[in-house]
């Protein structure tokens, strides 16, 4: 299976990055890390060179929600059926209501969103519903 | 012994020996070959093949068409990997939208396919052979997925495969591609007989004038008074090219050379001088220019020595524009930390020191709001290129 | 005609930002500045210890102030930090956020602009307390900082071109960082000809997150060989703790027979080499009296391993920038504990040493074998094929390869190799100290190894 990962926008989270490209490999994923102050088409025109099975983008600042709005613009425009769109980190900014994050980057056009949640869970989770597909 | 230099340009010869530089008008009833030869035979024959280094920027240089599946990676590594090489003109077409991309109506040099890291198995396949088979071209080279290689081999006759220029970890490698286009003046391109012939004179392989241009670069400060980070404007009767350092751009490419290089196609001021002055026209500061040049919008329709002036002027003016930040296209130029700026090619003839100094600080005042502009060098003698010919 | 250096130099300084930049008067001023300027003079004079706070504020007045401080509690070297704008050399930005700090009292900027402040206003500041001050900044262009620092009488500059790129940017070029460093090292040498050295100092904390020490002592080792390379006299290797004790004293035996053997080899018998020790670089706890132990251990060790200079932190650490009473109450108390810190034993573990210093000769020597005809090409040649590659940076050509992990005594261990040129004897060694628990995850291990002081 085949991850692109990296850190969203302005985001200068370098340790977390890495730790999730670490603990990916260690779970047998082939990982494609753009590294921090990574942008969406970015992401999205890795996605489409390396022909991968998940994109996995984290967001430690809050600012997620900026950036990933034209996710759903961007994934009509080329064939993605078959790509798993996971966002996980800290999503909002200042005091969010979990509750709403999540069906909100739902809509924009994420599988699985994770909000502050610990990292093996989430890429726990990850596996879980790539092996449901 | 000492080295003749000699660059091909489409409207100059010009012959370096011993650091002084002589210029011949290009004679265009004759073939280059002989036209050299009629104007500098005998100095061409007090040198022996191997000290006689040639380049040329002559007939425009050489068009390309890339392929490529996205602009973030195969499309963008292939473009500065294209203009280092020295090639003028590139159109592209993003592979996913090929369907509905026109095709271009010139004989096209080369087309460069790209897209995929190798272990991409189906990145190209029949929309890529239908679109090709309308396009005029004389090389295909492909620098994408090894596993999508075959599929082009059997249907692409003549096509050239190299090294996958995006690397497993989607880094840029950009060896064999730059190699291959360096190399085309060697290789067997037809409507480029006329320099083929040089090789009647030399010894020593012809690059494009433009990828000497940028190997200069490095060892420029030994030369001119420049600091890093500048850039070389180089506007030509057909094209304006830009060498620029690395810093003044936010990329992710990893390449060994300090300074990029990006083609204007047609902000030249006699072959493309329409386009110019379309451009200038509708650029909303253009008035505001002119008026600061103290002539009128007719000047733009002249023939006259006034009237290049202004055009050449208006030229340096649009290419700042055109990079500057929320302007650029293909790259976007961080002219608030440029500190030299260095003009070179045809213009160096035309305009002073003073008209220069003049535009550029109109633009940095203008558009950047600065007081100051950056140090201004003019490249009179035009001898950049010979630092880059030497090994 | 004037040198190359001399003539972009003129280039360099002549800037939307800077007022007239007078070479003449500088060099004047340097040539009669005050020795007590100097740290490399305080070096040569003083027996102890030096102390040096971190610290930096947007506005003239806020730095003079926080000086005061400072000097109230008997500080041995200022700090003069510079805001994140002026790292980027974006001075446009830096001259907006000053305005603003100065209009409304809030401190808009992280730092100092120092080049928007200029040197005529800045010297006024730094001759007026007589104090060797250090420049800290993270700049991989830092032509004009510099410049604008020594003219101001700043005579100490922190930095490199590996030290202070990898750590910080993503996509800077790096081919460029080392020439413009270069500069920086040439203009540094010339003043060094006045009056008193100026002093370079390296950053060695990188990214401050589960550093090997090979690999930071090899990266001190090459900066300090490229300054020397230029002229620079007098020149600061460094390194941040650890979290062992026993990594922090072997790597400092390792770093200062090392230095000087490496500039002697290089044919630099005449620079000065000094170490400077960084308290604690990692996150903090948010318990202050924990925090209150983690400094007080930290200036042990740097009396143990024979520190030129030790750089503090606060028990506010965890709480963002200190206020200046805090800050000046840190130095105090680390200049209390060193007044007790006299006269330590040697210690070492001879088998440790033996390790570390065949590690740093091994990658070194790699290094030296690149094919490139310049020190600073070799370098770069070697970061790009991963012989030289830091845990934890965001540039693009760091080959994020290398793994670290704590040992049972907390020890940094190399536990993936990736390119690292070290010898089979030399991993095996690393590889024998690691203890992961059954079925423990690296990355789990990890984060627990990053939040060691938490």
């Amino acid at each position: 299976m085949k991850v692109v990962t990296g850190v969203v926008g302005n985001d200068i989270h370098v340790v977390a990055n890495r730790l999730i490209d670490i603990s990916l490999e260690e779970r047998g994923f082939e990982v494609f890390n753009l590294g921090v102050n990574t942008y969406l088409e970015e992401f999205m025109d890795a996605v489409i060179e390396t022909d991968a099975d998940v994109l996995l983008i984290s967001s430690l600042n809050g600012e997620a929600e900026g950036w990933c709005r034209d996710l759903q613009i961007l994934k009509s425009q080329y064939d993605f059926k078959d790509v798993t769109f996971m966002i996980g980190g800290n999503l909002g900014v200042g005091e969010m209501n979990p509750e709403l994050l999540v069906p909100k980057f739902q809509k924009y056009g994420f599988d699985l969103v994770f909000h502050q949640v610990d990292l093996n869970e989430g890429l726990d989770r990850l596996e879980e519903f790539l092996e449901a597909r | 012994m000492s080295k003749l230099f000699i660059d091909i340009g489409s409207t100059y010869f010009k012959v370096a020996q011993n650091g002084k530089i002589d210029q011949y008008f290009r004679d265009f009833n004759k073939n280059i070959f002989d036209d050299l030869n009629s104007k500098c035979a005998d100095l061409v024959s007090q040198y022996a093949k191997e000290d006689i280094f040639i380049c040329s920027s002559a007939n425009g240089g050489l068009s390309t068409l890339i392929i490529g599946l996205t602009n973030s990676f195969s499309l963008k590594y292939a473009i500065n990997t294209a203009f280092n090489s020295g090639i003028n003109i590139i159109d592209t077409v993003l592979y996913p939208k090929i369907e509905g991309e026109s095709v271009p109506v010139e004989l096209i040099d080369v087309v460069i396919v790209v897209g995929g890291i190798d272990s991409v198995k189906k990145v190209f396949d029949e929309k890529l052979l239908t679109y090709l088979e309308k396009v005029n071209y004389q090389n295909i080279v492909y620098v994408g997925s090894t596993k999508n290689a075959a599929f082009l081999e059997e249907n692409l006759k003549n096509i050239v495969v190299l090294e996958n220029i995006i690397s497993n970890k989607l880094k840029i490698q950009e060896e064999a591609l730059k190699e291959y286009l360096t190399d085309l003046y060697q290789a067997d391109i037809v409507g480029k007989e006329d320099i083929k012939q040089l090789y009647e004179i030399t010894s020593n392989q012809i690059f494009s004038t433009p990828y000497i241009v940028n190997r200069a670069l490095p060892k420029i400060h030994e030369r001119l008074d420049v600091a890093d980070p500048f850039i070389v404007v180089d506007i030509g009767g057909a094209t304006t090219d830009i060498h620029y350092s690395r810093d003044l751009v936010n990329d992710n490419i990893l390449t060994e050379n300090g300074y990029d290089r990006l083609v204007f196609k047609k902000l030249g001021v006699f072959k493309s001088r329409e386009s110019l002055v379309h451009t200038a026209k509708n650029n909303e500061f253009v008035f505001e220019l002119l008026e600061h040049l103290n002539v009128t919008e007719n000047i733009l329709e002249e023939q006259s020595e006034a009237a290049t002036r202004v055009l050449m002027q208006l030229a340096i003016f649009l290419v700042l524009y055109k990079v500057s930040k929320h302007h650029g296209d293909y790259v976007e130029l961080n002219l608030d930390i440029l500190n030299s700026i260095v003009l070179t090619g045809g213009i160096t003839k035309v305009l002073t020191q003073d008209d220069v100094d003049d535009i550029i600080l109109f633009f940095y005042r203008k558009i950047l709001h600065f007081h100051h502009a950056p140090t201004i060098l003019l490249d009179s003698d035009y001898e950049i290129w010979t630092y880059g010919i030497k090994e | 005609m004037s040198s190359l250096l001399q003539r972009e130099r003129e280039i360099i300084v002549k800037n939307e930002y800077i007022d007239r930049f007078d070479f003449d008067e500088v060099e004047n001023f340097i040539k009669g500045a005050s020795k007590d300027l100097f740290i490399s003079h305080k070096f040569k004079t003083s027996n102890e210890i030096l102390v040096q706070p971190r610290g930096g504020f947007p506005t003239y007045d806020k730095v003079f102030q926080l000086y005061e401080e400072f000097k109230a509690a008997n500080v041995d070297v200022l700090p003069l930090t510079i805001d994140s704008n002026t790292r980027l050399n974006d001075y446009a930005s830096a001259k907006k956020m000053l305005a603003l700090s100065e209009e409304n009292d809030v401190d808009m900027l992280n730092g100092y602009p120092l080049v928007n402040h200029g040197y005529r206003t800045t010297r006024k500041m730094i001759t007026h307390y007589n104090t060797p001050v250090s420049l800290r900044h993270g700049t991989p262009d830092a032509r004009l900082l510099v410049e604008t620092a020594l003219a101001s009488g700043i005579f100490e500059i922190e930095g490199g071109p590996i030290t202070y790129l990898l750590p910080y940017s993503k996509n800077f070029p790096m081919d460029k960082a080392f020439l413009y460093w270069k500069y920086v090292e040439r203009v540094c040498a010339k003043y060094s000809e006045l009056n008193e050295p100026i002093n370079r100092e390296s950053f060695g904390p990188l990214s401050a997150t589960l550093q090997a020490p090979a690999i930071v002592i090899v990266i001190q080792l090459l900066e300090m060989l490229l300054s020397l390379e230029e002229g620079v006299k007098s020149f600061s290797v460094s390194f941040s703790q650890t979290g062992s004790m026993l990594q922090d004293i072997v790597s400092s035996n390792v770093i200062k027979k090392l230095s000087r053997k490496y500039a002697d080899k290089f044919g630099h018998h005449d620079a000065t080499i000094n170490l400077v020790y960084h308290q604690w670089m990692g996150a903090f706890p948010y318990n202050k009296e924990y925090s209150d132990s983690l400094i007080n251990t930290s200036t042990v060790i740097a009396a143990m391993v024979g520190a030129d200079k030790i750089i503090t932190k606060t028990r506010n650490e965890a709480f963002g920038i200190p206020t200046k009473e805090a800050n000046a109450l840190a130095v105090a108390n680390v200049k209390y504990t060193l007044g007790m810190l006299k006269g330590l034993p040697k210690v070492s573990d001879e088998e440790e040493e033996e390790n570390l210093t065949n590690e740093v000769d091994e990658i070194l020597e790699a290094v030296f074998n690149d094919g490139a005809d310049t020190l600073w090409r070799q370098v770069f040649n070697s970061i790009k094929k991963g012989y030289i590659d830091i845990p934890f940076s965001p540039h693009i050509i760091n080959a994020n390869e290398v793994i670290t992990i704590r040992d049972p005594q907390s020890n940094i261990r190399i536990l993936k190799k990736g390119n690292l040129p070290i010898s089979d004897r030399s991993f095996a060694f690393e590889q024998s100290k690691i203890k992961l628990a059954e079925g423990q995850k690296v990355v789990d291990k990890i984060i627990q190894d990053i939040g060691i002081m938490l």
